[in-house]
């Protein structure tokens, strides 16, 4: 024999081919291929034995036989054979029809934990997802700074110019630096007739374009500004403005008749980016204007002492960021000497977004929060499927008797249950995706976010796709062992019902359900109480029927003109000015000095230039001394808060001297504490100063029912002025509710899913009640039988589901406490949390309960006995 | 009367085995080239393996291992025999043919036919 067939042809057949058919296939083909190579020739040969080989690729062959010890006469067809799989299909979809009514609970509990788990789910994603889309996100760091001292001490987030330039220049880790900062020098922006007041605008270096992943997508990358007067605009306000033309090149007026050549253009800024931007202007610009005045000597390169500057670093891949916060502070102290309180922090860019820069949780208490809430409704959702489920099983175990007893196979009947689930699951599924789709618009809306549903968003399905099967694999495992578990004979003389350890197991279920809704409710009760709280507090000020607006230029300086026009109005009943808005006073210095402070001590107080009809305008108390008297004398003079007097220790403060910036002067009076800020926070020190030429916002006091014509007059001032700007204006209660929006929104949020967390219980509560009640029909005929009453059938039938309700408060009352204890820490002026909330919430659980499960009691025990045993 | 069912290739493959088997030359080979030779059909190894596996699940064909040769390497043969059972089916539907055949070769008369047809009319 010198012709061989060939090798890997034979390899091939050994890996596919059943065993047990090996020597006769292989011998065929050999005697095959030698006759071939007699009559056909050798190429054809080894060609025909190829096809040959491959002719044996068929199930029929590949088959391997049962091992010779199942080869019996009634050997079970394979678990997974194609006429068992339509099996199960086949009776998973009669048992759920059969079933309708437990279907249904199942079904609908299924469904709506889901939807409502996924879509928070969906939320969370989105929050950690924040600025990880930048390539280089794991080397950018932004830069913040420690500031104050002793009860003043704070982060500050933006940080002074020129430690950017010189911290590139002298530390090698650092390889590039970014700064961006606020622009309120150009706000209106027109291109022939299109004019457009812009909100979301910045001063930045041309870095950001090359460190973060927005790079340019038309324009010169090398040179994004190629002078102080270039533009780089997204994607969306270059259509706003110059529709299908061709971006590049065109020119943009802003205010001053400021020419702005659009130099680039970028994609818009993604949703999940920390950093948010229409318009980019060239940061040289901003140095130009600040330091153009005489500012002693002061430019972008020296000037340490203005904080208005983000300031990111794109680091060397293994820089150590301590060691670099160290030699930053030298670098700053060497240039300020007197910053000794100064000590910086790099950030890593991802936990921007979650973490203040110390590392301590901003955002991430909630993520985790409504994270564990999803994974509860989750598990509620589960619990409720493993009970209906395990408890039918009961009623079912003669059916997986006869199963077995005609020779089903455990994993065979594993597979049933599990199709059976897992049918259930699909259709719940499908109701789940049309609900979220559904409830998407109300939910971003909640929740302030623009998720959307999208097919080519992976990671969505992804999420999607690992939680529904997270929720079938905790479903529906222990349902099928237990069921295919069942012993045949036991079953049949229904001995199934009394084992013990399963019960207890659905008992647990039941009070873990319940202690979660519990929690959820008094957690509802505290957030809603803490709501009321804060905005009904006493602020110290009277804020009712005020509307503001804030002055541009031209209407700012002639003040005493547009006071005098509005004063006229009907509806007007006061006017006044300040420099800043009085919900949220925003600005600090620790640029001050008084009697007796403490070397290398720092106070940070909020500065606010105030008219002399301010203080009673808003009804505010002095404690000590006078009010401005509008005199030019009174620009030396301050009126302090009580915290800033308690801080500074200043003791009968009145005509002691006081120091702010470069202006030096004199206390005259001690305004009471008033709440400039979410009451999250303390009262910290203030200070009013009188600079008539200072005071951008206007404040209009109307009387209730004259409001409409008190803002129509407003506008007609307004438009007087600046004719080129919308007219807007905020009563001070709305921008107040404002600062309480993301509380509210947890608070609403709260409630819902309290709410859909008990529907969900209630519902698998339900199932059960009508299970027992089934289960237990012979006993309550017996019972009425011989004379037992209704209420007495009632209380038998209710009174463990009580019991169970019970131990779920009292295990959920310690941990609701704990939680809330936690929420409460973040508010520095909160309620203490009464007992009577949580009975109240345990007792609404109980009502909830009760008439969830009496409704099957109540129909159990008004059953006439004769109807109940006649089936024996 | 129902028997099991017996494609045609199924039949040709009985048939060649019932009579290969006389001389003992009932396996895979012999039997494709056979059928090719009597028939002058491209028939494939695979093919006939498939088909005596279905016959011997039907019961039609039984089989036992036989001497090896040099040409297969030094493996055995399975040599196929066909069953009582088989045979039975082979003249089941070699009496279903000539019945046909005859009924063909002595076609029924004009006058029955249009008895036949008139209830159709």
């Amino acid at each position: 024999m010198q012709h061989k067939p060939p090798q890997y042809a034979d390899r091939l057949l050994r890996l596919f081919l059943a065993p047990h058919r090996r020597e006769e296939v292989l011998g065929d083909l050999h005697e095959e291929f030698a006759w071939q190579v007699r009559n056909a020739g050798k190429r054809r040969a080894r060609w025909r034995y190829w096809l040959d080989v491959l002719g044996f690729l068929k199930p029929w062959a590949i088959r391997r036989p049962e091992h010779e010890e199942n080869r019996t006469v009634f050997s079970t067809t394979n678990f997974l054979s194609p006429a068992m799989l339509r099996n199960y299909f086949r009776t998973a979809w009669r048992n759920l029809l059969k079933n309708r009514f437990y279907s249904l609970i199942n079904m609908s509990g299924l469904t709506i934990g889901l939807a409502v788990g996924i879509l928070i789910l969906l939320w969370v994603q989105d929050e950690l997802s924040f600025d990880r889309f930048h390539q280089q996100a794991s080397q950018i760091y932004k830069l913040e700074n420690w500031a104050g001292t002793g009860s003043s001490r704070q982060i500050w987030t933006s940080t002074v110019a020129p430690i950017a330039e010189m911290g590139k220049q002298e530390l090698p880790d650092i390889r590039e630096a970014v700064r961006t900062s606020y622009n309120g020098m150009y706000n209106l922006f027109k291109y022939k007739d299109k004019s457009i007041v812009e909100e979301n605008t910045m001063f930045t270096d041309p870095t950001l374009f090359s460190v973060f992943d927005f790079p340019l997508i038309a324009g010169n990358s090398a040179s994004p500004f190629p002078d102080d007067h270039s533009i780089v605009l997204t994607e969306t306000t270059a259509k706003r403005y110059f529709g299908d033309e061709n971006p590049i090149g065109k020119v943009l007026v802003s205010d001053e008749n400021t020419a702005f050549k659009v130099s680039g253009i970028i994609r818009d800024m993604p949703e999940n980016s920390s950093m948010q931007a229409d318009i980019m202007l060239p940061l040289s610009l901003m140095f130009t204007r600040t330091y153009q005045a005489n500012t002693g000597g002061k430019n972008q390169h020296n000037d340490f002492s203005q904080f208005n500057y983000n300031t990111y670093f794109l680091l060397q891949p293994n820089a150590s960021v301590a060691a670099l916060t160290d030699k930053l502070r030298t670098i700053h102290l060497r240039n300020k000497p007197d910053d000794t309180d100064l000590t910086y922090l790099l950030q890593p860019l991802p936990d921007i977004h979650l973490y203040h820069a110390d590392g301590t949780e901003a955002g991430i208490g909630s993520v985790r929060m409504f994270g564990i809430i999803a994974l509860l409704i989750l598990t509620i959702a589960c619990i409720n499927y493993v009970n209906l489920s395990t408890a039918r099983a009961m009623l079912r175990s003669k059916e997986v008797s006869m199963r077995k007893i005609v020779g089903a196979a455990r994993e065979q009947l594993f597979m049933q249950f599990v199709v059976e689930t897992g049918l259930l699951f699909f259709v719940a599924t499908i109701l789940a995706l049309s609900l979220m789709y559904a409830l998407l618009p109300v939910f971003n809306q909640l929740s302030g976010k623009h998720l959307v549903l999208t097919l080519s968003n992976i990671r969505i399905w992804e999420l999607i796709g690992l939680t529904i099967f997270g929720t079938l694999l905790a479903s529906s495992i222990y349902p099928a062992i237990l069921l295919s578990s069942f012993d045949p004979l036991k079953a049949l003389k229904g001995k199934i019902s009394s084992r013990v350890s399963e019960a207890l197991f659905r008992k647990i279920l039941v009070v873990v359900q319940f202690s979660v809704s519990v929690i959820l409710i008094a957690s509802t009760f505290i957030i809603s109480n803490q709501l009321h709280y804060i905005q009904s507090k006493e602020l110290g000020y009277d804020k009712a029927h005020v509307f503001g607006l804030f002055m541009r230029d031209n209407m700012a300086k002639h003040f005493e003109a547009v006071k005098a026009s509005l004063l006229n109005q009907p509806g007007v009943a006061a006017v006044t000015r300040a420099s800043a808005n009085i919900i949220r006073l925003e600005g600090q210095s620790g640029d001050n000095e008084w009697d007796g402070k403490e070397k290398g001590e720092t106070m940070f107080v909020r500065p606010v230039a105030i008219d002399k009809d301010f203080i009673p305008f808003f009804k505010m108390q002095l404690t000590e001394g006078r009010n401005f008297a509008g005199t030019p004398a009174d620009s030396l003079h301050f009126i302090l808060n009580e915290t800033a007097v308690k801080r500074a220790r200043i003791k009968n403060p009145i005509g002691k001297s006081f120091r702010l910036w470069n202006r030096r002067g004199t206390i005259v009076g001690v305004v009471k504490d008033f709440h400039f800020a979410s009451m999250r926070q303390k009262i910290e020190p203030a200070v009013f100063f009188y600079q008539p030429g200072d005071m951008r916002s206007l404040y209009v006091k109307t009387t209730s029912n004259n409001a409409q014509q008190a803002i129509a007059a407003a506008e007609n001032v307004y438009k007087q002025y600046n004719a080129d700007y919308a007219f807007t204006y905020t009563f001070l209660d709305a921008s107040f509710d404002n600062l309480y929006k993301s509380e509210r929104q947890t608070g609403l949020l709260f409630n819902i899913f309290a709410g859909i967390a008990i529907l969900i219980s209630c519902l698998g509560l339900f199932g059960l009640a009508t299970y027992t009640a089934q289960v237990r029909t012979r006993e309550i005929g017996v019972r009425k039988v011989l004379g037992s009453s209704i209420s007495g059938i009632i209380q038998l039938l209710v009174k463990d589901f009580v019991k169970l309700v019970v131990i779920a408060i009292v295990i959920a009352v310690p941990v609701a406490w704990y939680s809330m204890s936690q929420w409460l820490e973040a508010f520095a002026y909160r309620i203490t949390i009464e007992w009577w909330i949580f009975a109240l919430s345990g007792l609404l659980a109980l009502s909830i309960a009760l008439i969830t499960i009496s409704v099957q009691s109540i129909k159990a025990a008004l059953m006439n006995p004769v109807k109940s045993l006649r089936p024996e | 009367m129902k028997r099991t069912y017996l494609g045609e290739f199924e039949e040709i493959v009985l048939l060649t085995v019932a009579v290969l088997e006389v001389e003992r030359q009932a396996y895979g080979v012999a039997i494709t080239h056979e059928i090719i030779e009597q028939t002058g059909r491209s028939v494939r190894l695979n093919q006939i393996h498939a088909a005596l596996e279905r016959l011997e699940e039907k019961g039609m064909v039984k089989s036992e291992m036989g001497e090896p040769t040099a040409e297969r390497g030094g493996r055995r043969k399975r040599l196929f025999s066909v069953t009582g059972y088989g045979r039975l089916t082979l003249q089941d539907i070699q009496e279903v043919r000539v019945s046909f055949w005859n009924r063909i070769l002595h076609p029924v008369k004009p006058v029955e036919t249009q008895q036949l047809a008139s209830p159709l009319g």
